[in-house]
């Protein structure tokens, strides 16, 4: 988790991860930094993520990716 | 012609039926006492009946048909790929072929409307830009297991039908418009209240802001050769305005209409002439568009293998920031073509599309140079002068491309910009000319009062809801609000021979 939260911050140093909970449907982060996190998630975890994945139910908080990259492993 | 005075007669005859017509206020109260007239469960046959009605009477039965197809298409291939049994290259198969069928019909329609083939009739359906789009994302959304297939078909029919946002929009999507549509809802006075204030705000937007201002830019754009550089800029400020106020002003109507049905649409302009630069400005402009275009456009494309690999190539050579940047620049690349297209299909609509490819990515690629400057000027961004400044900046950054659509002629537009610079003459816009360009001095006064009254309301709008504001007044406060806005849209609202009637800009697209 700690990994993914480095992650986070290297990609989007403005957004506080630990306590947003609508990354995506708040429109705290764009479709750029969506896509960019997505790649960096892959890249660092060795998972595929699929473009059916690529949901606000998924993305919305760092926990929540947490829990998609588990699922994912 | 009849400017600054009501002609119930000629308002009512001389329109068929869109928005700005006596028949479709009339034909709303119709739907609406059916609507609330027949039982919960019965509710959604209501706005069935009324939406093809209002496909038939705008346009005959011809333009019922496009929707009815679309509606068959995107019904069948929907169950088809929900069924999970099947594999997903076969699912995928299905998808790809049922969305090329409807963008093919939707090729047909633009290219009929560039090389004006004699077939206007059945392939002139007005909104297939619309409807299409949402059928696209309907079948999907369910091929992503993001929803699931309608069993009735004259539901989903409802759904790609739907009269207040037929025209125009906004792309609605199954899963936030379908379920809204097919439950009953009851009546809630307070709602169809704030919903016949949105529409009435709609109609001042579009009647007495843009088809105001329209006289003026048709006047000008129809022989800019005659004019000085000044009053070119002048318009070309004016048409931007102009299209904010048409569109939003549609949408406000749309919205307002179906509030009165207890059914929210989506949102499509969040304040977008308060955007401080041109990525935000397509944040807050036609938001479903945009909505549309990052979920089956932009991140398909960055998602794919040729991306993926091919960025990583680069990010393994020059490091993570050109990687992400190299995922942007191939994806958003086919955003703002297919943006520039879906507008329309000559060559100044690829260029208005290069043209905000360049802009929103240049901002990404010259960030550092640009904070650097930023430092060195000493330039703080709290300050409102700066923020002033952003939103004048992308203000007309937004105006000068619209001037490259305008006269649909890239000489044309050409030939105005360089009236620009070599024919400036800044006299003209005090020695009278200005009011020689289909408006008086009482109507340019009467355009100023307006756009004042709407910047203001804008303003507030995004401190708080006006329209619960209003609520919460006395009752004689509520209602002089009411009546003179009412009022205000049938005095001041443009009935003339210049306004052309079902004229909204963007019900073209």
């Amino acid at each position: 988790m700690e990994k993914l939260y480095e992650l986070l911050e290297n990609c989007c140093p403005t957004v506080d991860f630990k306590t947003e909970k609508e990354l995506v449907s708040g429109k705290v982060i764009d479709s750029v930094d969506l896509v960019s996190i997505i790649s960096d998630i892959e890249d660092e975890f060795g998972v595929n993520i699929d473009i059916a994945e690529i949901d606000p139910s998924n993305f919305d908080s760092a926990e929540q990716m947490w829990a998609l990259i588990e699922s994912l492993r | 012609m009849l400017i600054g005075a009501f002609n119930l007669t000629k308002f009512i005859d001389s329109l068929s039926m869109t928005f700005v017509s006596g028949y479709f206020l009339l034909f709303v109260i119709i739907v609406v006492a059916f609507y609330y007239a027949a039982s919960l469960k019965n509710r959604w046959v209501a706005l069935l009946v009324g939406s093809l009605g209002f496909c038939a009477v705008m346009g005959g039965w011809q333009i019922v048909v496009m929707p009815v197809l679309v509606t068959v298409i995107s019904y069948c291939a929907a169950l088809m790929l929900e069924d999970k049994s099947e594999e997903r290259s076969k699912r995928r198969i299905i998808l790809i072929a049922a969305g090329a069928v409807l963008l093919i019909a939707l090729a047909l329609v633009k290219l009929n409307l560039y090389y004006k083939w004699d077939v206007k009739r059945f392939v002139f359906p007005v909104g297939i830009s619309y409807y299409t789009f949402s059928a696209i994302s309907y079948m999907a959304d369910v091929y992503w297991g993001k929803d699931k297939a309608e069993r009735n078909y004259f539901k989903l029919l409802l759904f790609i039908s739907f009269f207040p946002k037929i025209l125009q929009g906004p792309i609605a999507r199954y899963k936030t418009l379908g379920k809204q549509l097919i439950i009953g809802h009851p009546f809630f006075y307070t709602q169809f209240c704030y919903g016949m204030q949105l529409a009435v705000w709609g109609y001042f937007k579009k009647m007495v802001v843009a088809d105001r201002i329209s006289i003026l830019t048709t006047t000008v754009f129809n022989s800019y050769n005659n004019y000085g550089g000044a009053i070119l800029f002048f318009s070309m400020i004016l048409a931007a305005l102009q299209l904010y106020c048409d569109f939003s002003g549609c949408m406000d109507i749309a919205g307002g209409v179906s509030q009165m049905f207890g059914i929210s649409l989506e949102q499509n302009f969040n304040h977008p002439f308060f955007a401080k630069s041109g990525a935000e400005f397509w944040q807050r402009w036609h938001m479903t568009l945009s909505g549309w275009f990052k979920d089956y456009l932009f991140l398909p494309i960055s998602r794919s293998s040729f991306v993926k690999k091919f960025s990583k190539k680069i990010g393994n050579k020059h490091g993570a920031k050109a990687r992400k940047n190299t995922v942007i620049f191939i994806s958003s690349f086919f955003v703002w073509m297919a943006t520039g297209l879906w507008h329309g299909s000559g060559l100044p609509y690829i260029v208005w599309g290069i043209y905000w490819y360049v802009i929103i990515n240049s901002s990404i690629l010259l960030e550092r140079p640009y904070a650097s400057l930023k430092s060195k000027l000493k330039i703080d961004e709290d300050k409102f002068g700066w923020k002033l400044f952003q939103m004048i900046r992308t203000y007309l950054i937004f105006s000068f491309g619209r001037l490259l659509t305008i006269p649909n002629d890239l000489h044309a537009t050409g030939e105005i910009i360089r009236n620009f610079f070599t024919k400036i003459n800044m006299w003209e816009l005090f020695d009278g000319t200005l009011y020689s360009l289909g408006l008086t001095i009482k109507e340019m006064h009467i355009l100023a009062i307006a756009v004042v009254l709407l910047w203001i309301v804008e303003i507030q709008q995004t401190k708080f809801s006006v329209r619960e504001k209003i609520a919460n007044c006395n009752v004689v406060i509520r209602s002089l609000v009411y009546s003179g806005s009412v009022i205000i849209v049938l005095i001041y609202g443009i009935y003339g021979p210049v306004y052309e009637k079902a004229s909204f800009i963007y019900m073209n697209f």
